[in-house]
């Protein structure tokens, strides 16, 4: 197990759209263990893989606050169940220190396969059709702040890349 | 409707009179020296008058109200000198003769003549040869009378100068509307009781029963009646198939979004009509009512007992937790006392018992109940805030002035295609021939109030 680099907005290869996964085998469950890890040493509740630049359709969530309930959705897909707009503060692994709200429909079908493979379905409202939402948004090499207005945007940008050059200058 | 009746009437004569006039009179002289209103002086003046002339006094105490701010000024115009407060039963008698002769049909001798016995009942025989003459003198010279009111903005939209001004100033695209529809009557409205049947079969049971209606617009349960009738003749009624609601009332159970088990709070209840179509539409809630005032509180046990509905019902101040379990509620509605001005034509009294500073005391308590509800409300849960006041101060700005005050609530946009999208909530103006002037917002709690999430 390995805690993984998180890459931070603008970076580009966060715009990557994330293939399929094929077949669900050891390989697929260790990257799903390492984003567990990484997941949790950032304190994050949801994390798809496209953050730690694997460019597969993997999220990672976990929604409780003891950390002991982990979710695995492997090729995620959602159908809109309520369309009436649902407003939340998100926050992301890769937008650090920036809360925005992002308004989206309320509740969702998720179908996906678990880490052994099997396919399931669950419908989700409230914090976790915000977030599986958020996740393949992601594998769609997409981010919350896209959803937000080009000043609000343009704005995290260039504070998060002053961020990036001290931290370059520090290395 | 959350409206504040601040006064209970005084003690009443309960000796039947057979002068409507003069039963009107004695009925609402307490409310013009501002103890009570309508709704708590019509029925001891309905208990005293013979059965066959209760439409008329009915009509005769709306239309004084109704038509106060002419006829106050009409009265002032044509008396040399104002009545004592002892003496506000004949300024009254006064106003019905007005009213009949202007606004009833009537025969203008036969109105002038009981209208002058009236005094003679009150005990008040001095003053008969005053309310003829002047009576008298209104049917010669209503022209000429009229026209030199005609300019005050009181009398040409018949509502207080206060009340036209803030109006103009909160509404400038809605104000005449608005005083339009306060001058009308409300229609009557049912809400049929999806637990019991479908609003179709309950149209066509009315048909059957020879009563004119029609589906509401926009309220998915509502129905509208082409004209009121005693809810004694609705087929069902007793039985609880449908209840009378206004079909703006009838928008909150939806907002609220119920699932089955959920713990839902309706603070500030009485009547209970939102509360009992939250249940209708979810019978498995674990639903708590609080209403301060135990008269009110019976009303919600009659109402539950009558469709059927189980919820707790308390006797408790929404503004305080000390009635409270500790167990956060992931549902509330808050019905807030509020100005009711967004159903005066139900309640023509609301613009007399107003003042125009009476709105901001009201914001103050709407926040102090909204920010104590908040406090019980879920991490995740959804709290719908309603009025029936046509006041942004009362409702958008009530709930910017809340937002300011806490972290963790996130305003939802309402999608609908009633009323009109405001910044915060949405508000609906009373409509000729529909609902009533309402307010909603619905806010939801954020998951975690101090530490927010990443993903």
């Amino acid at each position: 197990m390995a805690i993984r680099t998180i890459l931070e907005f603008p970076d580009p290869r966060l715009r990557t759209v994330a293939e399929p996964v094929a077949t669900v085998d050891d390989d697929v469950r260790t990257l799903i263990d390492d984003m567990f890890e990484t997941m949790y040493d950032a304190s994050g509740i949801g994390l798809a893989a496209t953050q730690i630049n694997v460019h597969q359709r993997i999220v990672t969530m976990d929604l409780s606050e003891e950390n002991n309930q982990p979710m695995v959705f492997i090729n995620p897909d959602v159908e809109v169940l309520d369309e009436q707009p649902h407003s939340y503060q998100e926050g992301c692994l890769s937008v650090p220190g920036f809360y925005e709200e992002v308004t989206r429909p309320q509740q969702v079908r998720i179908r996906a396969l678990n880490r052994d493979g099997e396919a399931f379905e669950l419908v989700a409202d409230e914090l976790l059709a915000v977030c599986i939402q958020h996740e393949i948004d992601h594998l769609d090499g997409k981010l919350f702040v896209d959803h937000i207005s080009p000043l609000k945007r343009n704005r995290i940008r260039s504070k998060l890349e002053k961020k990036h050059k001290q931290e370059a200058a520090h290395r | 409707m959350a409206s504040i009746d601040t006064n209970r009437n005084a003690a009443q004569s309960t000796e039947t009179l057979t002068n409507i006039r003069a039963l009107a009179a004695q009925s609402l002289a307490p409310l013009i020296r501002h103890q009570g209103s309508l709704k708590t002086l019509l029925p001891g003046a309905l208990a005293r008058c013979p059965e066959r002339d209760r439409a008329l006094l009915q009509q005769l105490c709306y239309g004084v109200m109704r038509y106060h701010p002419q006829l106050s000024l009409l009265s002032r115009k044509l008396l040399k000198k104002p009545f004592a407060s002892k003496d506000y039963d004949l300024l009254v008698l006064l106003w019905s003769g007005l009213y009949q002769l202007e606004h009833m049909r009537i025969a203008p001798h036969a109105a002038i003549s009981e209208t002058v016995a009236g005094a003679r009942v009150l005990g008040k025989e001095w003053a008969t040869g005053l309310l003829n003459a002047v009576l008298r003198r209104y049917q010669r010279e209503h022209e000429t009378l009229k026209a030199a009111l005609a300019e005050k903005p009181a009398f040409r939209y018949n509502h207080p100068d206060w009340f036209v001004q803030k109006l103009q100033h909160n509404w400038p695209e809605h104000w005449q509307q608005i005083l339009n529809e306060n001058n009308a009557s409300a229609p009557m409205t049912l809400r049929v009781n999806a637990r019991q049947h479908s609003r179709e079969r309950y149209l066509q049971q009315l048909h059957d029963a020879g009563i004119e209606a029609h589906a509401c617009q926009f309220a998915a349960e509502g129905i509208q009646l082409a004209q009121p009738c005693d809810v004694g003749t609705l087929p069902g009624f007793a039985d609880g198939t449908v209840s009378v609601q206004d079909e703006a009332a009838q928008l909150s159970a939806e907002l609220l979004a119920l699932q089955p088990d959920q713990r839902l709070l309706d603070a500030c209840a009485a009547p209970g009509g939102k509360l009992c179509h939250a249940l209708e539409q979810q019978p498995d809630l674990e639903a708590i009512a609080i209403e301060l005032e135990q008269s009110r509180a019976g009303r919600i046990r009659d109402n539950l007992a009558r469709l059927q509905l189980d919820a707790e019902v308390k006797i408790a101040d929404a503004a305080l937790q000390d009635w409270w379990d500790g167990r956060p509620f992931e549902r509330i509605l808050v019905d807030a006392p509020c100005s009711a001005t967004g159903v005066i034509r139900r309640n023509p009294d609301i613009c007399f018992l107003r003042k125009g500073e009476d709105i901001a005391t009201l914001s103050d308590i709407q926040l102090a109940v909204l920010s104590n509800c908040w406090q019980m409300l879920a991490p995740g849960g959804r709290l719908v805030y309603a009025t029936c006041s046509i006041f942004p101060q009362e409702n958008e700005r009530l709930i910017a002035r809340f937002l300011k005050q806490v972290g963790d609530a996130s305003h939802q946009p309402i999608v609908a295609d009633w009323g009109i999208e405001r910044p915060l909530g949405r508000q609906l103006m009373p409509q000729p021939d529909g609902h009533d002037g309402f307010y909603y917002c619905v806010l939801t709690k954020n998951m975690c109030s101090d530490e927010k999430h990443v993903f």
